[in-house]
């Protein structure tokens, strides 16, 4: 029952922050100022025309109750003026969608096994050569900022080796063999850093559960040393790990700028800033609704996460 | 655990090997023998290219081969330069003026007013389904849509081609105020009975609170603070579209404000308003479109027109399908919208090629069109174009590289390696690029007392300091530092704009122009016999622009004028912002590491050694254009102007006219210039005057005796050559100015493919080297993949 309660308050607490963020942005993109740049023989009144008929000249407060009844309780998002002028916002968003969503959960499945089992292994080689090597790579790959591998990954996989094509293909086939195959560079470019992350963070968790007391008990209980560690000490030190791979699926839905540039995934990842850069509000508007959406749901997510991989921790108790 | 972890690594290791042999499969992407593709790449992609409502070049490109114009840019008999050639139609515009008079408001003796347009009898759309003369009309109904507002629509109506009450209709019985009041210089105003001023024609007076003014370059509302509590005032008359009419009171609000932080001339108020423009009720039958016939179109004009701007005006079309078109149509809550052009299935062709997919940011596919009668007659050999998202340059290498495109334009970083390649072709352009200054003393003296204690700016009101920026600018290093691709400019107009279209006569290749720049760059007594010089040819081509020596010397006096007038004091350092459009471009970062090294080394030596110094705003973004106006910098680089290659004496606009000037504080209305006409006499007019003189307005211009007349020399008047001398004579006015310094001109470098071959080598404006009506193929695409492949997957083109 506190469980519930606690829920509901928290998704209480998420649509006021919602609310209280699209307020924000609602208002802080419409102050940025908008300046058409002269064009020779061009009647300026076309386009003043527009910005009055599309009500950008209405009052802002009056700007955002329309876009609040409009929007957020229509579900209309609206038409873009700049991005892909005269498009369904949401519709364009949603048809960029899945090419991110695809090359993220291939990233995903990669890294995280891969993560993990390097970080056990650095971890049950502590001080050994075997876990400087993978330390070393960690530091290296988490210093490195992704786009100078992605850039390395296809000079040298696609370009020199030719094993893969230089850029994802084209279409929406997205379950062939040779779109998994032309999406294996920006996979591979966007893991790296997932793979140094998850790495660094279980070989530190774990190596520190490896010591506890409670594994002393464990062996000297007659546990084997393989017994005590899947048993024990991997499941204890998954509770700090397991949030963070909960929180990378919100990653999924948002894309990769730097990477779906170089890889020509036509997904969302450029459209943020792009939508920002632009001035492209019903664009921007929706962006900022759905991502501010996912991360809040996902914060809810994760925290109720933790009651269930660690049983000692209870939600809404006092 | 150790046994599994072991198999876990072999299964990971295996896992590996197995996509990596995949891998080694290759493209299965198998082309077809008989095809000839043309694969190129964008970092920019298109979006929206309804006829109507396309914004960018971009959007255009695709537009260019899906659709056509009435008439076309082809090579001359010569194959030496352009000619226009009927597309669409099949003969020269007639001239039926005759055939009008009493209508449309055609007088009698007018000519050049109504050209019947003869269209060919086999124009159709993609399907079959065949183009009349009508759809022409029905589709300028669907531009000129009251209710649409179509971003298109002044096509119709602006620039030198006319059509009769087009513009009436667009705007069917409404009120406008569209024109800044200062614009063209200050009204008389009239106060009327009612209280509310109009202008000596009785256009309204009124101020618009959310549209960019004169004063600002941006909106009332962007700027309230400077109103203070007369803002809410201001607020409280505005109607629902935020137009407020001026009286006494706004007007009184006016001048507080522009006393307060403008130069407080009189009428300088005038800068924040608009004057209204009235339409009237208008029915579409009343526009001057005519279908006589099912392949005959009229258009009927409201200024006369005829020869290479009529038929360059005719390029292009208006056309869409009116099915399609309606099907893509909504209007909810009053908002227009229309998808026609903005996916394959929305887009319908009748150029010379189709679009076969259309993938957004990613990838989109032209066919060729063989119900097009270009196709027919055997041109375009191209069956497919192929044209994919890629935004890194590097990755467009590699794919050229491949052999998987076929033109790579060359960057920076590149030049080294392919600029002596015999696959590079170099193409001038049509901009020129410019350093624009800021010498507005109001605005720099806000700026220099914002900056801080003994920081000056002012000393860039002083002329000798401008000048000596641009000698010791060594524009040549400028451009390899930067842009390598880019050549030095040293006057206003390029080596592509032409000056007499009729002829295809390049501006920079006349003698007046040629004299410009030797006057100019100092060299017009260093020609002759005996002199440095034999002739202007050897004297222009000397030129360099850069002189250190004398950039040193004008430092010096620059320093001992501004000292003189008060401008600065001794201890002062000179602060120069310049602006940026970002901090990511490498060509602005590294233009201004240059420009503050070169000058920071050019007064050394001089009083301003270790007085000068530069910072610089990298956070202007979309306001780029506009910061120098606005006083956020002091100085802009890689500045200019696109288009009007054609039409240089409506590009001089873009110099000259308040609308359009980099520079804020150059008061065209009343800097005035002396200019020699053919009548041997030598006549006095405001710059700006000038310039709307040679574009058709009737000016006053008066001789040296005092005496007057009334004076134009726009493309409707006979007077080629006073508009030519004109147009020189403006050219020198702008240079001598030194708010705008030529700095390099546009220009570009590709590596062209070994699969194709274009028509001509050498670069013609309208028909660059042949396009793709010409283009011809060396390999088919199996061919070119059994090459490649032979090569080793890899192409060398250095």
């Amino acid at each position: 029952m506190n469980m519930l309660k606690y829920v509901l308050k928290r998704i209480a607490l998420m649509f006021f922050v919602l609310f209280v963020i699209m307020t924000m942005c609602f208002i802080l993109i419409k102050l940025l100022p908008v300046t058409d740049a002269a064009q020779f023989g061009k009647d300026m009144n076309l386009i003043l025309q527009r910005r009055e008929a599309l009500g950008y000249n209405k009052p802002l407060l009056e700007q955002l109750f329309i876009f609040f009844q409009r929007s957020v309780f229509g579900g209309d998002w609206g038409i873009s003026e700049a991005l892909y002028r005269g498009q369904d916002v949401w519709a364009v968003f949603i048809s960029k969608l899945p090419a991110t969503i695809m090359v993220n959960i291939y990233s995903m499945c990669f890294s995280v096994p891969t993560g993990l089992l390097l970080g056990i292994y650095a971890a049950l080689k502590k001080n050994k050569w075997q876990d400087h090597v993978i330390s070393t790579l960690v530091v290296v790959f988490i210093s490195v900022p992704s786009y100078v591998y992605a850039f390395l990954v296809q000079y040298l996989l696609c370009f020199k080796l030719d094993l893969f094509p230089l850029q994802m293909n084209s279409g929406t086939d997205y379950f062939s063999f040779s779109m998994f195959m032309s999406v294996v560079p920006a996979v591979l470019s966007l893991a790296f850093g997932s793979i140094a992350g998850l790495a660094r963070y279980v070989r530190a968790e774990l190596s520190e559960v490896l010591t506890s007391d409670f594994m002393l008990l464990a062996r000297t209980k007659g546990l084997t040393r393989s017994q005590a560690t899947i048993r024990h000490a991997l499941r204890n030190s998954m509770v700090p790990v397991f949030p963070m791979i909960l929180g990378e699926f919100v990653a999924i839905l948002s894309g990769s700028l730097i990477i779906e540039k170089i890889f020509g995934v036509p997904g969302v990842g450029q459209l943020y800033v792009n939508s920002i850069t632009a001035l492209d509000y019903n664009f921007f508007m929706l962006l900022s609704a759905f991502y501010t959406l996912v991360g809040l749901t996902a914060g809810i997510v994760v925290d109720i996460s933790y009651g269930f991989i660690d049983p000692r921790i209870r939600m809404g108790e006092r | 655990m150790r046994k599994m972890l072991k198999r876990v690594l072999v299964l990971a290791l295996a896992a590996a090997m197995t996509l990596s042999l995949a891998a080694c499969g290759g493209d299965d992407n198998k082309k077809d023998d008989a095809k000839y593709t043309y694969n190129t790449a964008l970092s920019v992609f298109p979006t929206n290219w309804n006829p109507h409502q396309n914004q960018t070049t971009t959007d255009a490109e695709i537009l260019d081969y899906i659709s056509e114009g009435f008439y076309a840019f082809d090579y001359n008999e010569t194959e030496d330069g352009y000619k226009l050639v009927p597309q669409m139609a099949t003969q020269d515009p007639v001239d039926v003026t005759k055939d009008y008079v009493g209508k449309y408001g055609i007088a009698e003796g007018d000519t050049a007013k109504a050209w019947k347009i003869v269209l060919r009898d086999d124009l159709c759309w993609e399907d079959g389904t065949a183009i009349k003369a009508e759809d022409f009309v029905t589709s300028a109904k669907l531009l000129l849509d009251p209710v649409a507002g179509n971003y298109r629509a002044d096509s119709l109506y602006s620039g030198s081609m006319v059509i009769v009450n087009a513009k009436n209709y667009l705007y069917n019985g409404k009120t406008v105020y569209a024109t800044d009041m200062a614009a063209n210089g200050y009204h008389e105003v009239v106060k009327g009975a009612d209280g509310y001023y109009t202008t000596k024609d009785g256009n309204e007076v009124a101020v618009k609170l959310n549209d960019a003014c004169y004063f600002f370059g941006a909106s009332i509302a962007d700027y309230s603070n400077y109103f203070g509590d007369s803002y809410a005032t201001l607020e409280s008359l505005a109607d629902a579209e935020g137009v407020i009419k001026v009286n006494d009171e706004v007007m009184n609000i006016l001048k507080a404000v522009s006393t307060a932080i403008g130069y407080g001339t009189p009428d300088e108020w005038q800068e924040f308003c608009f004057i209204s423009e009235s339409f009237p009720e208008m029915d579409f039958s009343e526009v001057g479109l005519i279908a006589t016939a099912d392949n005959e179109l009229v258009i009927v004009l409201e200024k006369p027109l005829e020869g290479f701007y009529l038929l360059y005006n005719l390029t292009s079309s208006w056309l869409v399908n009116e099915d399609l078109y309606t099907k893509c149509t909504t209007v909810t809550d009053g908002v227009y919208n229309n998808t026609y052009g903005t996916s394959a299935e929305t887009t319908i062709s009748y150029g010379p090629y189709k679009l076969a997919s259309f993938q957004a940011d990613k990838q989109y596919v032209l066919e060729r069109n063989d119900k097009h009668h270009d196709v027919k007659d055997g041109y375009y050999m191209t069956t497919t174009w192929q044209v994919d998202y890629v935004a890194e340059a590097s990755t467009r290498l590699e794919y050229f590289l491949k052999g998987d495109l076929d033109s790579y334009g060359l960057q920076a970083e590149d030049m080294a390696t392919y600029q002596q390649s015999e696959h590079t072709y170099f193409t001038d352009g049509e901009s020129t690029y410019f350093v624009a200054l800021n010498p507005s003393k109001s605005g720099l003296e806000k700026a220099q007392a914002a900056a801080g204690e003994n920081i000056n700016k002012t000393i860039l009101t002083v002329k000798e300091f401008r000048q000596a920026l641009s000698f010791a600018l060594n524009r040549d290093e400028f451009a390899l530092a930067t842009m390598p691709t880019l050549s030095p400019a040293f006057g206003v107009f390029s080596n592509l704009i032409i000056s007499d279209p009729e002829n295809g006569t390049a501006y920079r290749t006349t003698e007046e122009a040629k004299k410009v720049l030797a006057d100019f760059w100092g060299v017009s007594n260093e020609i002759g016999d005996g002199k440095l010089y034999a002739d202007i040819d050897e004297a222009v081509n000397s030129i360099t622009g850069y002189n250190l020596e004398k950039a040193k010397q004008l430092f010096n006096e620059a320093y001992d004028k501004a000292i003189a007038e008060g401008l600065m004091d001794a201890d002062d350092v000179v602060e120069i912002k310049i602006g940026l459009p970002s901090a990511t471009s490498s060509t602005y970062t590294n233009g201004y590491e240059f420009l503050s090294n070169c000058y920071t080394e050019a007064v050394k030596g001089t009083k301003l050694e270790g007085k000068l110094t530069f910072t610089k705003d990298d956070t202007i973004g979309n306001a780029f254009s506009d910061a120098l106006k606005a006083n956020q910098v002091d100085l802009l680089f890689y500045v200019g102007w696109n288009g009007a290659a054609l039409d240089p004496y409506s590009l001089m606009e873009a110099y000259t006219s308040p609308n359009y000037q980099y520079d804020p504080a150059w008061d065209t209305s009343t800097a005035m210039w002396d200019i020699k006409l053919s009548d041997g006499v030598t006549y006095t007019a405001s710059v700006l005057d000038w310039t709307y003189c040679m574009n058709g307005e009737k000016i006053t211009i008066k001789a040296a005796d005092g005496t007057t007349k009334e004076f134009s020399c726009g493309t409707a008047d006979e007077n080629p050559v006073d508009r030519f001398a004109i147009l020189a004579a403006l050219e020198g006015a702008v240079l001598s100015t030194y708010d705008m310094i030529p700095l390099t001109g546009d220009a570009s470098a590709a590596l062209k493919g070994m699969q194709i071959k274009y028509y001509k080598e050498d670069y013609i404006f309208g028909v660059g080297r042949g396009g793709l009506k010409y283009m011809k193929y060396n390999y088919t695409d199996a061919e070119w993949a059994d090459y490649v492949s032979e090569q080793g997957g890899k192409l060398v083109y250095n």
